[in-house]
C-alpha cells in the first residue's frame, strides 16, 4: 500500500533544511506509520532525491511524523537545479508515493 | 475571559489582496496581520536601498494596503505587516502618506527598526562559512519588541525581519494572562494563521485525492482567531465563507516549517507543540489548546543572504506530438553529449512531465506523452557560459529531434541564505511615529 493512502503531507524549508510532515487519519494509521516508516527507511526514501540527513520525530497526540532533512536544499532554494523554483514542495511525494506492508 | 480576534490576511509578499479586505470588512477582527517576507524576499529590497535610501520597502505595499487601510480604519481594525521589508521607517512614511491620499487623515503608524544587524555583524555567529559577499544580515525580532506600539494605539504597525508568528501575538500581549504558558499559545496562534490559505484548504489534499473545488480556491476566505487570555483560541473562517478549516488542515499547518515539535524556537518563547490539542468545535471552527513553553532563547536567529559568484541558467524546450516523449529523451541525450565538460554536479538535464521535480522517486514513465518539455539547468561562472548553454538548447531547434520549440529560458543569480545567532541584548529595536495628515 502507498503511504498516501492513509496519511497526508506537507513540505517546507528553511534556508538548506527540508521538513516533510506526515499525518495519519487515525490511530491504527499512525501506529502503522509510526512502525514502518523508520528513520532509517524514509532516509533511504529521500536520499534517491537529495542529499542530507534525516531525523525523525513523532507527535503521536496529533498522529503526526516529522521528517526533517538537513542539507538536502545546499544553499537554499534560489542555488537549486531544478525546472524553476520551489521544487521542494512536491517533495512530500516521496514519502506519501512510498510503498509499505499493508495494514 | 478576555479575548481579542486576529486574522491573517496574508501568506507571501504576493498573496491575494482581496481576503484580508473582507475580513477587516467583517467588524470581527481587532488586528489584520499581513505576512510578506519570506527568507529570500528582503533581497530585492536590499538592492533597492543601495540604490535609493528612501527605497526597500516592499513594493506592492499601496497595492496591497490603498483598498485596505480605509475598510481597516472604518471598521477598528489595527494592520499589523512586515511589508517594511529592507526599510520599515521608509515604509512607515510611505503608509502614512497613502493614508492621508486614501481619506484616513488621523491614521497612526508605528515603524520598527533595528532587525538589520548587519553593522553588527562581529557578534553573529553564523553556522557555516560565508564565501561570498554577504548583502544583508537580519535578525528575526520579537513582539516584545514592538508590542508597546498596540498599548499606544498604533492603526498600522509595519516592521521589517520580524518572526512571523510575532506579527499576530504582539496584538494579544495587552490580555494574556501572566504565564508564558499563554504566549506560547498566543506564538502558536500566529504560526497557525501565517500561511493565510494552507490552514483553510489550500496546498491540502485528501488520500483520495480530493481537496476544495476550483471555485472555492479562487474564493478562499482566510483564518482568524478568537484568543483568551490563557493563550487558548478558536481558530476558524468568517461565517459560510469558501474554505475548509479542520483538525488536519491545523495540524498540517502547526508542524509546517517547524523541525523539533517539542522544541520551536521564537524570539519570544521556545514553544513545545507536542502537547497541542485540535478539537473540532462548529463548522470550520477548531479549539487550539496544549501550547507550552520552554523559557526564552537567549539568542535571535539570524538570517544572512550571500551573494555568490556566478549564475544559473534555466533553459527550457517543447515536443509535441506522436513520439513527443520519445524526441524530449533524444534531445536530452543530445545535450548531454553536447555539454559533457560542464561538471555533472554543476548541470541537470531531465524532463518536465516526467522527472523534472521528484528526479529519482518519480513515478513510472509512461510510455507516450501527448507532450514534453526537456529542461536543463547549469550552474555557470558568468553570463557567457549561460548565453553558451542556452545557445546550445536552441540549437536543438536546427540540429536536434524534429519540432523542437516553446523555447524558454531565465538566469538566476547564485544567492545563498545562511543562518546564524545574534546574543539578543545586542539588538536594539526602536519604534517610529508617523500620522497621516
Amino acid at each position: 500500500m502507498r503511504v498516501g493512502s492513509i496519511a497526508i503531507g506537507r513540505s517546507g524549508d528553511k534556508g538548506d533544511t527540508l521538513d516533510l510532515t506526515l499525518v495519519a487519519l487515525d490511530d491504527n494509521g499512525y501506529a502503522h506509520l509510526e512502525s514502518q516508516l523508520s528513520q532509517a527507511v524514509a532516509q533511504k526514501a529521500v536520499s534517491r532525491v537529495m542529499p542530507g540527513t534525516l531525523t525523525r520525530y513523532t507527535v503521536p497526540g496529533l498522529r503526526a511524523l516529522k521528517f526533517v532533512v538537513d542539507g538536502a536544499l545546499p544553499g537554499g532554494v534560489y542555488a537549486s537545479l531544478h525546472a524553476g523554483l520551489h521544487w521542494q514542495k512536491a517533495a512530500t511525494w516521496v514519502l506519501l508515493d512510498l510503498e509499505i506492508d499493508d495494514v | 475571559m478576555d479575548f481579542r480576534v486576529v486574522a491573517g490576511g496574508a501568506g507571501f509578499a504576493g498573496d491575494r489582496c482581496d481576503p484580508a479586505v473582507e475580513l477587516a470588512a467583517s467588524r470581527e477582527v481587532d488586528a489584520l496581520a499581513l505576512e510578506c517576507l519570506a527568507e529570500r524576499t528582503l533581497v530585492p529590497g536590499l538592492r533597492a536601498r543601495a540604490a535609493n535610501p528612501q527605497a526597500g520597502a516592499d513594493p506592492r505595499l499601496e497595492r496591497r494596503l490603498g483598498p485596505l487601510l480605509p475598510v481597516a480604519r472604518a471598521n477598528g481594525c489595527r494592520i499589523v505587516s512586515n511589508l517594511g521589508a529592507a526599510n520599515p521607517a521608509a515604509a512607515g512614511r510611505q503608509i502614512a502618506a497613502l493614508g492621508a491620499r486614501v481619506n484616513c487623515d488621523d491614521l497612526r503608524v508605528a515603524s520598527l527598526t533595528g532587525d538589520d544587524v548587519l553593522g553588527m555583524r562581529e557578534h553573529i555567529k553564523w553556522n557555516q562559512d560565508i564565501s561570498g559577499e554577504l548583502l544583508g544580515a537580519h535578525a528575526y525580532l520579537g513582539a516584545t519588541s514592538f508590542a508597546a506600539a498596540i498599548d499606544e494605539g498604533a492603526h498600522v504597525i509595519v516592521t521589517g525581519r520580524v518572526a512571523d508568528s510575532a506579527l499576530f501575538s504582539a496584538e494579544l500581549f495587552p490580555i494574556l494572562q501572566d504565564h508564558e504558558h499563554a504566549l506560547a499559545g498566543a506564538t502558536a496562534v500566529g504560526h497557525l494563521l501565517e500561511c493565510s490559505g494552507q490552514i483553510t484548504g489550500g496546498n491540502f489534499e485528501m488520500p483520495d485525492g480530493s481537496s476544495l473545488s476550483a471555485w472555492e480556491f479562487a474564493n478562499l476566505s482566510f483564518p482568524m482567531a478568537k484568543v483568551f487570555a490563557d493563550g487558548t483560541a478558536e481558530i476558524h473562517l468568517l461565517d459560510g465563507k469558501p474554505g475548509r478549516l479542520d483538525a488536519l488542515t491545523c495540524t498540517l499547518q502547526l508542524l509546517y516549517e517547524v523541525h523539533d515539535p517539542g522544541c520551536y524556537i521564537t524570539p519570544d518563547v521556545i514553544l513545545d507543540m507536542t502537547q497541542i490539542q485540535f478539537d473540532e468545535i462548529g463548522p470550520n471552527r477548531v479549539r487550539m489548546s496544549g501550547a507550552r513553553s520552554k523559557g526564552q532563547p537567549t539568542h535571535l536567529k539570524v538570517s544572512g543572504f550571500v551573494d555568490e559568484p556566478g549564475l544559473i541558467a534555466d533553459i527550457e524546450i517543447g515536443y509535441a506530438g506522436t513520439y513527443a516523449l520519445k524526441r524530449g529523451q533524444l534531445a536530452a541525450d543530445t545535450l548531454r553529449l553536447r555539454l559533457a565538460d560542464i561538471p555533472q554536479e554543476h548541470l541537470r538535464i531531465d524532463l518536465v512531465g516526467i522527472d523534472s521535480t521528484l528526479g529519482a522517486a518519480s513515478l513510472t514513465s509512461p510510455t507516450s506523452l501527448p507532450e514534453v518539455r526537456m529542461h536543463v539547468s547549469a550552474r555557470c561562472d558568468d553570463a557567457q557560459m549561460a548565453q553558451i548553454i542556452e545557445d546550445e538548447v536552441y540549437s536543438l531547434t536546427l540540429s536536434g529531434p524534429a519540432g523542437g520549440g516553446s523555447v524558454r529560458s531565465e538566469r538566476r543569480a547564485n544567492l545563498a541564505v545562511v543562518d546564524g545567532l545574534i546574543p539578543r541584548e545586542r539588538v536594539e529595536p526602536e519604534l517610529h511615529w508617523e500620522t497621516a495628515s
